[in-house]
Protein backbone atom coordinates (compact mmCIF):
# COMPACT_ATOMS: atom_id res chain seq x y z
CA UNK A 1 0.00 0.00 0.00
CA UNK A 2 1.27 3.46 -0.83
CA UNK A 3 1.10 6.63 1.22
CA UNK A 4 -0.42 9.85 -0.15
CA UNK A 5 -1.65 13.23 1.02
CA UNK A 6 -5.22 14.27 0.12
CA UNK A 7 -5.02 17.33 -2.16
CA UNK A 8 -8.64 18.09 -3.06
CA UNK A 9 -12.04 16.48 -3.72
CA UNK A 10 -12.79 15.68 -7.37
CA UNK A 11 -16.24 16.47 -8.77
CA UNK A 12 -17.15 14.35 -11.82
CA UNK A 13 -20.87 14.45 -12.45
CA UNK A 14 -20.77 12.80 -15.86
CA UNK A 15 -19.29 9.40 -14.99
CA UNK A 16 -19.85 5.82 -15.95
CA UNK A 17 -22.52 3.80 -14.14
CA UNK A 18 -19.83 1.47 -12.80
CA UNK A 19 -18.15 4.36 -10.93
CA UNK A 20 -21.01 4.36 -8.42
CA UNK A 21 -21.50 7.44 -6.26
CA UNK A 22 -18.49 7.21 -3.91
CA UNK A 23 -16.55 10.47 -3.49
CA UNK A 24 -13.30 10.80 -5.45
CA UNK A 25 -10.19 12.46 -4.04
CA UNK A 26 -7.09 13.81 -5.78
CA UNK A 27 -4.02 12.45 -3.96
CA UNK A 28 -0.38 13.54 -4.11
CA UNK A 29 2.18 10.80 -3.48
CA UNK A 30 5.42 11.15 -1.56
CA UNK A 31 7.31 11.59 -4.81
CA UNK A 32 4.73 14.13 -5.99
CA UNK A 33 2.83 11.91 -8.40
CA UNK A 34 -0.86 12.94 -8.69
CA UNK A 35 -3.50 10.17 -8.65
CA UNK A 36 -7.26 9.86 -8.15
CA UNK A 37 -8.77 7.40 -5.68
CA UNK A 38 -12.18 6.38 -4.41
CA UNK A 39 -12.58 7.42 -0.80
CA UNK A 40 -14.87 5.30 1.44
CA UNK A 41 -13.44 6.80 4.66
CA UNK A 42 -14.05 10.50 3.80
CA UNK A 43 -10.53 11.72 4.45
CA UNK A 44 -10.19 15.49 4.88
CA UNK A 45 -7.93 17.78 2.83
CA UNK A 46 -4.32 17.52 3.92
CA UNK A 47 -4.80 14.15 5.64
CA UNK A 48 -2.08 11.55 5.08
CA UNK A 49 -3.76 8.33 3.92
CA UNK A 50 -2.67 4.90 2.68
CA UNK A 51 -4.24 3.42 -0.44
CA UNK A 52 -4.79 -0.04 -1.95
CA UNK A 53 -4.16 -0.57 -5.68
CA UNK A 54 -4.84 -3.23 -8.32
CA UNK A 55 -7.70 -5.71 -8.01
CA UNK A 56 -7.85 -5.37 -4.21
CA UNK A 57 -8.95 -1.74 -4.67
CA UNK A 58 -12.36 -2.91 -5.88
CA UNK A 59 -12.93 -5.04 -2.76
CA UNK A 60 -11.68 -2.20 -0.59
CA UNK A 61 -14.28 0.09 -2.15
CA UNK A 62 -16.94 -2.26 -0.80
CA UNK A 63 -18.25 -3.70 -4.09
CA UNK A 64 -16.21 -5.71 -6.59
CA UNK A 65 -18.25 -4.25 -9.46
CA UNK A 66 -16.96 -0.70 -8.80
CA UNK A 67 -14.57 0.54 -11.46
CA UNK A 68 -11.52 1.55 -9.43
CA UNK A 69 -7.87 0.61 -9.32
CA UNK A 70 -7.01 2.79 -6.30
CA UNK A 71 -8.99 3.14 -3.07
CA UNK A 72 -8.23 5.03 0.14
CA UNK A 73 -7.94 2.36 2.85
CA UNK A 74 -7.50 4.57 5.89
CA UNK A 75 -6.27 7.83 7.38
CA UNK A 76 -2.88 7.54 9.08
CA UNK A 77 -3.14 8.77 12.70
CA UNK A 78 0.25 10.42 12.83
CA UNK A 79 2.51 10.73 9.83
CA UNK A 80 5.60 12.95 9.68
CA UNK A 81 6.98 13.09 6.12
CA UNK A 82 10.79 12.61 6.13
CA UNK A 83 11.95 15.58 4.12
CA UNK A 84 9.00 16.87 2.13
CA UNK A 85 8.15 20.50 2.72
CA UNK A 86 4.36 19.80 2.48
CA UNK A 87 4.08 19.02 6.18
CA UNK A 88 0.65 17.97 7.48
CA UNK A 89 -1.09 21.34 8.10
CA UNK A 90 -3.10 20.15 11.09
CA UNK A 91 -0.23 18.80 13.18
CA UNK B 1 8.58 -10.36 -4.73
CA UNK B 2 10.76 -7.67 -3.22
CA UNK B 3 12.97 -7.29 -0.16
CA UNK B 4 12.01 -4.60 2.37
CA UNK B 5 13.17 -3.52 5.83
CA UNK B 6 10.52 -3.04 8.52
CA UNK B 7 10.56 0.51 9.95
CA UNK B 8 7.67 0.71 12.40
CA UNK B 9 4.01 -0.07 13.06
CA UNK B 10 1.43 2.08 11.26
CA UNK B 11 -1.66 3.12 13.27
CA UNK B 12 -4.84 4.01 11.38
CA UNK B 13 -7.96 4.20 13.50
CA UNK B 14 -10.18 5.60 10.75
CA UNK B 15 -9.94 2.85 8.14
CA UNK B 16 -12.23 0.69 6.02
CA UNK B 17 -13.99 -2.18 7.78
CA UNK B 18 -12.80 -4.71 5.22
CA UNK B 19 -9.26 -4.39 6.67
CA UNK B 20 -10.45 -5.90 9.97
CA UNK B 21 -7.63 -5.73 12.57
CA UNK B 22 -4.68 -6.95 10.55
CA UNK B 23 -1.42 -5.30 11.73
CA UNK B 24 0.12 -2.77 9.33
CA UNK B 25 3.85 -2.03 9.10
CA UNK B 26 5.77 0.79 7.39
CA UNK B 27 8.47 -0.81 5.18
CA UNK B 28 11.22 0.61 2.97
CA UNK B 29 13.29 -1.05 0.21
CA UNK B 30 16.40 0.73 1.51
CA UNK B 31 17.37 3.59 3.81
CA UNK B 32 15.66 6.72 2.56
CA UNK B 33 13.58 4.74 0.05
CA UNK B 34 9.88 5.45 -0.43
CA UNK B 35 7.94 4.25 2.64
CA UNK B 36 5.17 1.77 1.85
CA UNK B 37 2.59 -0.02 3.98
CA UNK B 38 2.40 -3.82 4.21
CA UNK B 39 0.07 -6.25 6.01
CA UNK B 40 2.04 -8.36 8.52
CA UNK B 41 0.69 -11.90 9.09
CA UNK B 42 4.16 -13.10 10.19
CA UNK B 43 4.82 -10.92 13.23
CA UNK B 44 7.91 -8.85 12.52
CA UNK B 45 9.77 -6.29 14.63
CA UNK B 46 11.35 -3.05 13.43
CA UNK B 47 14.67 -3.63 11.69
CA UNK B 48 13.75 -7.05 10.29
CA UNK B 49 14.55 -7.68 6.62
CA UNK B 50 11.46 -9.30 5.04
CA UNK B 51 10.12 -10.45 1.65
CA UNK B 52 6.82 -8.91 0.48
CA UNK B 53 4.48 -10.17 -2.24
CA UNK B 54 2.31 -7.83 -4.33
CA UNK B 55 -0.67 -7.75 -6.68
CA UNK B 56 -3.32 -10.45 -6.35
CA UNK B 57 -1.13 -12.88 -4.36
CA UNK B 58 -0.93 -10.27 -1.60
CA UNK B 59 -4.66 -10.71 -1.01
CA UNK B 60 -4.56 -14.42 -0.17
CA UNK B 61 -1.21 -14.15 1.65
CA UNK B 62 -3.01 -12.34 4.49
CA UNK B 63 -4.81 -15.58 5.40
CA UNK B 64 -8.22 -14.21 4.43
CA UNK B 65 -9.21 -15.08 0.84
CA UNK B 66 -9.72 -11.91 -1.21
CA UNK B 67 -8.53 -9.56 1.57
CA UNK B 68 -8.01 -6.00 0.26
CA UNK B 69 -4.20 -5.79 0.26
CA UNK B 70 -1.67 -5.15 -2.50
CA UNK B 71 1.47 -5.69 -0.36
CA UNK B 72 1.81 -8.46 2.24
CA UNK B 73 4.85 -9.75 4.16
CA UNK B 74 5.45 -13.45 3.49
CA UNK B 75 8.57 -14.10 5.56
CA UNK B 76 11.55 -12.82 7.52
CA UNK B 77 14.98 -13.28 5.93
CA UNK B 78 17.51 -15.02 8.21
CA UNK B 79 20.62 -13.18 7.01
CA UNK B 80 20.54 -10.03 4.87
CA UNK B 81 22.58 -6.87 4.96
CA UNK B 82 20.79 -4.06 3.05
Amino acid sequence: MNIHQVKQPLVMTRRLEGMGSMPLKVLVGIKGEVTVAMDPVNARLGDWVFTIANSAARTAAGDAKLLTDLTVAGVIDDWRPDNTETANPNT
Amino acid sequence: MKIFQVERTLVSTNRIAEMEHKPLLVVREREGGTPMVAIDPVGCKPGDWVVCVGSSAARDATGVKGFPSDLTIVGIIDHWEG
